[in-house]
């Protein structure tokens, strides 16, 4: 009886598969998702491709649907798997119900799935976290997380992935009402969380908004660059004015 | 003649003279046993200077005030990253030997690739009593006697102080709380009676032990009352990993004292010496 399931529970409580499930998560590299006034941003930390690898075909940050979409953080052909389903699940709501799916819909029918490969027989659970982003239809932007579990949960802003810890104490000492007043403002918060644990900055970033009533944009390279450098500009300010304090 | 469980035993008969086909027997066998003896045994090799001071001290020993020795993958690239990527050290010899996971012993003389599993010494321009050993290729339980005596046989027991830094997999780490993916990977120490000092993280706790060559190399050093410490790093990844490497920084300062040393890493610098099968691991995303 006990090797038809591989998610079995240990004698104090442990599904010890979901919770190794996790680990692979933590093998993946840093996203970040941020919930402002009238944006959702996702960044994530840009993985290093071969020198022959298209860099097109390794891309952490997929739409789920126009105005939904996701970054993931762990086994790249899980999240295949996952996010397929959930294509299919958000064209098929659009079909019956004649609406978009909310952003609600969609992480909750994800987290089901997940859920669903933690009690099954001999299946593994996803070795995926996901965020998962967008706008409802009466315009209220949403962030959600799932993880191998199936449990999720909505958040202001999160992270997942290989520093998610790092990344989350930042978001919490710097998420403020004044860091997501402006559109501009919630993107640089995403790109300065990520700068605490990307190396060599900027150009390992990607970085994908949705503004209200609009389509999924993926930001260039240059903006990103133009960005990390008004960051690094306003952190040298930041310096000099505590500079001047301690002088006075 | 069977026996109960299941063997079949020869049995000598008196009757007839077996002696000369028994002899060659014997002496086949021991043949075998001797090749294979002489291919499995370790041989140091060293450049001509220091095999000249080898022999110009009348003990066939050097004059060593410390060894440093970097087993395994993660540990050897921490010491070519933060302390041989000076100009000052030269490359002054290496062990080669056989065995089933190390086939390096068919060109002896000829120094070991870079990149080669291998077991390299350095030793330090200025300061020649400092040598380091970067161990990377699989010694065998029974060729581990033999590595620790012709290594320490080739140096001066009198002043001499031993650091090790070796990496682990902590799924071999036992512990009784469970260990969140955020402490790996973490260091643990070891110290031979003769050392002194204070180790610059907590001591390995029970049930952990050490196995293979830091394990041979520390209990050399606590037969023979040679200060030594070792350092034990945990961590959850197979390949050579920077995060991985930069674990093993407290040990710069005792390394600090000796050796001028590197003083700030570019982060290029030791991603180039973590494994660059990272890129094309598209594993996890």
């Amino acid at each position: 009886i006990y090797d038809r399931a591989i998610t079995v529970f240990s004698p104090d409580g442990h599904l010890f598969q979901v919770e190794y499930a996790q680990e692979a998560v933590k093998k993946g590299s840093t996203a970040v998702g941020i919930r402002g006034t009238d944006i959702v941003v996702l960044g994530v930390e840009k993985k290093s491709v071969a020198k022959l690898q298209e860099e097109r075909t390794v891309r952490k940050i997929c739409t789920l649907d126009d105005h939904v979409c996701m970054a993931f953080a762990g086994l790249t052909a899980d999240a295949r798997i996952v996010i397929n389903r959930a294509r299919v699940e958000c064209q098929s709501h659009r079909l019956t119900v004649e609406d978009p799916v909310t952003v609600e819909y969609i992480t909750r029918h994800i987290a089901t799935l997940k859920q669903r490969y933690t009690q099954s027989n001999g299946r593994r659970p996803f070795g995926i976290s996901a965020l998962i982003v967008g706008f409802d239809c009466d315009g209220t932007p949403r962030l959600y997380q799932t993880d191998p579990s199936g449990t999720y949960h909505a958040w202001k802003a999160n992270a997942i992935g290989r520093s998610a810890k790092t990344v989350r104490e930042f978001l919490e000492k710097n998420y403020t009402d004044e860091a997501i007043a402006t559109d501009n403002e919630s993107i640089k918060l995403a790109i300065k969380a990520l700068l605490e644990v990307v190396q060599s900055g900027g150009k390992n970033i990607e970085l994908a908004v949705i503004r209200r009533n609009q389509p999924l944009k993926l930001l260039e390279s240059k903006e990103i660059e133009t960005l990390v450098t008004e960051i690094e500009k306003e952190k040298e300010d930041e310096a000099e004015k505590k500079k001047q304090k301690k002088s006075t | 003649m069977a026996t109960f469980f299941g063997e079949v035993l020869s049995v000598y008969s008196r009757a007839v003279e077996e002696d000369d086909d028994d002899l060659d027997d014997e002496n086949e066998d021991e043949r075998i046993h001797r090749e294979i003896e002489e291919k499995r045994e370790v041989h140091i090799v060293w450049c001509p200077e220091v095999a000249q001071s080898l022999e110009d001290s009348g003990s066939n020993t050097l004059q060593c005030s410390d060894l440093i020795i970097a087993v395994g993958t993660n540990a050897a690239g921490f010491l070519s990253a933060y302390v041989l990527n000076t100009e000052s050290w030269d490359a002054v010899g290496h062990v080669s030997l056989w065995n089933e996971r190390s086939r390096g012993s068919s060109r002896q003389s000829i120094a070991p690739l870079p990149g080669e599993p291998a077991c390299l010494f350095y030793r330090h321009r200025d300061n020649p009593a400092v040598l380091v050993c970067q161990s990377t290729c699989y010694i065998a339980e029974d060729q581990l006697f033999q590595w620790t005596e012709k290594v320490f046989g080739c140096l001066q027991k009198r002043g001499l102080s031993v650091m090790v830094l070796s990496d682990s997999p902590v799924a071999e780490y036992k512990t009784p709380d469970y260990l969140y993916g955020s402490a790996v990977p973490f260091l643990r120490s070891l110290k031979s009676s003769a050392s002194k000092g204070q180790a610059l993280c907590p001591a390995l706790e029970q049930p952990n032990i050490l196995t293979g060559l830091p394990a041979a190399v520390l209990s050399h050093c606590q037969v023979h009352q040679i200060p030594a410490v070792l350092y034990q790093c945990y961590t959850d990844v197979i390949s050579p990993d920077s995060i991985t490497m930069e674990t093993y920084k407290p040990a710069l300062l005792c390394l600090s004292k000796l050796v001028k040393l590197e003083p700030c890493l570019s982060a290029d610098v030791l991603r180039k010496f973590a494994i660059i099968t990272e890129a094309q691991s598209n594993l996890y995303t």
